[in-house]
């Protein structure tokens, strides 16, 4: 509890800091707003194209989108020390000054940063779902709210344990790894649209290896009433639990790698 | 001339310097349009359009190999205005404009080339239906690699233009972060311009933005014809013109208010 109290005290400090500036906060934020308006209008665009895609209709595009872009830009806003800081940390050295004190590092790393302009794609992303569960008519009883609410729950984990890859291939080689960003950054523009979108090899990393199509796909199709891969409703309940068991897995990794730090010394 | 020259020469070799951070980078864009091409497949599957399917990946992937060239490359000049060292700069016996110019332009080359190389012949060993198709005719590609050096021209004036703008406030993150964004979708690097709606089709290739890479990849494809190359060209060439001169009386503009920053 209190380390909650310790993550909830910083985002305080931190989003005070952040506002010092307001105009350039309203300038960073609304470019934001036209990044991820630019992401939902090639959807907007490809669906007044195609029409439908496999047995997607526009609804349920725009439904999945909304489900990626909200989950993935609230980890990107409260996790921002692990998705954003933590290779220039290494690099700087200044990871040295979290192992002296006495917190976990994971824990200070994450009150580290948080980026409140990300607000502008949850919105977004909020809108594309209502849009997306308005237009497949979703009827929005109890069980669908609080499924929708799991998903995205462990979505925001699956993230964070998918960015926790970069920073322990970091730890090893100090530069920050680009070819992590294929998990994460591509996961998120593959996974924006249903899994049974993509060939043998692609389905099966998104599936297996980052589980997007387990935590978003699984539950969100049981919302609009069309069942990927013919899953009965239990499975949609249990499958997003995947994405807290990659966590877990990333979080002792990152230990066992912590041990292997050594500082830049700078 | 020979001063630009040789700032060009030395920023080319400088962008030579991280070739593992560049093949890096390679793969992961190539990752990048192996998901685009599998949801354009897709899309294609449920219903066909009258623009092959081959003339879409080979969009992909010359947009994916020539990215570099959009992204904004000069993030000195930004650090030179807050700290005031942009003073050193003006005391050059040289024009502000064409030096900062030539930068741009050899780091966009350079930087472009030897991204390029790797990710064509990526596309080009995919399989059919996945991979780059060759050029519609000799003299298409002949156009197109024309087109390609005019499409710089205009991308390096327009990013003279946004610096400019920038130049004159001293946290120019949000406005600089959404003209790029504007020239992402405009260029068509997130969706490819010709799967914009048909009726758009006519005003959005007439934008500056769309004299970049489209109009490159559309002579390359073929999707414009031959007769119609020199008018591109045309209008390339006079959307870069006139970007330049906007540019350099903005330039000229701010050389005049530029506030140095004591340090």
């Amino acid at each position: 509890m209190n380390t909650v109290r310790l993550y909830l005290r910083s985002m305080g400090i931190l989003l005070k800091s952040q506002m010092q500036y307001p105009l350039s906060f309203l300038l960073q934020t609304l470019a934001q707003l036209i990044m991820e308006g630019g992401e939902m209008l090639a959807v907007i665009l490809l669906v007044n194209r195609f029409d439908h895609l496999n047995q997607w209709s526009a609804g349920d595009l725009y439904f999945f989108f909304g489900l990626m872009s909200v989950t993935f830009y609230i980890t990107e806003c409260f996790g921002r020390g692990i998705t954003g800081n933590f290779p220039s940390m290494v690099r700087t050295g200044q990871l040295d000054t979290l192992l002296i004190r006495p917190r976990g590092i994971l824990t200070q790393v994450l009150c580290s940063a948080v980026d409140p302009r990300r607000i502008t794609c949850i919105a977004v992303g909020t809108f594309s779902l209502a849009l997306g569960s308005g237009l497949s008519q979703v009827s929005w009883t109890a069980t669908n709210v609080l499924l929708l609410a799991e998903s995205i729950f462990c979505g925001c984990w699956l993230i964070l344990g998918l960015f926790l890859i970069e920073a322990i291939l970091c730890i090893h080689s100090v530069k920050s790894v680009e070819i992590a960003n294929a998990l994460t950054y591509g996961g998120r523009s593959a996974c924006q649209y249903p899994v049974d979108t993509f060939p043998g090899s692609l389905r099966t990393l998104f599936t297996v290896i980052a589980p997007f199509a387990l935590v978003m796909h699984v539950p969100a199709s049981h919302i609009l009433g069309k069942p990927i891969f013919g899953w009965p409703a239990w499975a949609a309940w249990i499958s997003p639990l995947s994405g807290i068991l990659i966590f877990i897995i990333m979080v002792l990794l990152f230990s066992k790698a912590m041990m292997y730090y050594r500082s830049t010394g700078s | 001339m020979k001063a630009y020259l040789s700032v060009f020469r030395m920023r080319l070799r400088m962008e030579t310097q991280y070739r593992g951070a560049v093949l890096g980078g390679v793969a992961c864009q190539a990752f990048f349009g192996l998901i685009l091409i599998a949801v354009y497949r897709a899309m294609y599957a449920g219903k066909p359009q009258t623009m092959p399917l081959s003339h879409v990946t080979t969009y992909v992937w010359l947009q994916q190999a020539f990215f570099r060239m959009l992204l904004a490359s000069d993030a000195e000049l930004m650090d030179k205005v807050r700290t005031g060292g942009i003073a050193y700069d003006l005391c050059r016996p040289i024009h502000l404009y064409g030096f900062y110019y030539a930068r741009i332009m050899a780091q966009k080359l350079m930087g472009s080339l030897l991204r390029a190389l790797p990710m064509l012949i990526f596309a080009a060993l995919l399989p059919q239906g996945w991979g780059i198709s060759p050029p519609a005719s000799v003299s298409a590609l002949t156009a197109s690699l024309a087109a390609l050096l005019l499409g710089l021209c205009c991308v390096c004036a327009m990013e003279n233009i946004t610096m400019a703008f920038t130049m004159r406030t001293l946290d120019p993150r949000g406005f600089q972060a959404m003209l790029n964004l504007l020239m992402m979708i405009l260029s068509g690097n997130i969706l490819p311009l010709t799967l914009f709606p048909d009726s758009w089709q006519q005003a959005i290739t007439l934008l500056p933005y769309a004299q970049m890479l489209d109009a490159p990849i559309r002579l390359y494809t073929g999707e414009y014809a031959l007769p119609q190359a020199p008018g591109v060209l045309l209008l390339q060439g006079g959307w870069t013109a006139l970007l330049v001169i906007v540019g350099m009386v903005l330039w000229k503009q701010n050389q005049h208010r530029l506030i140095i920053q004591g340090g």
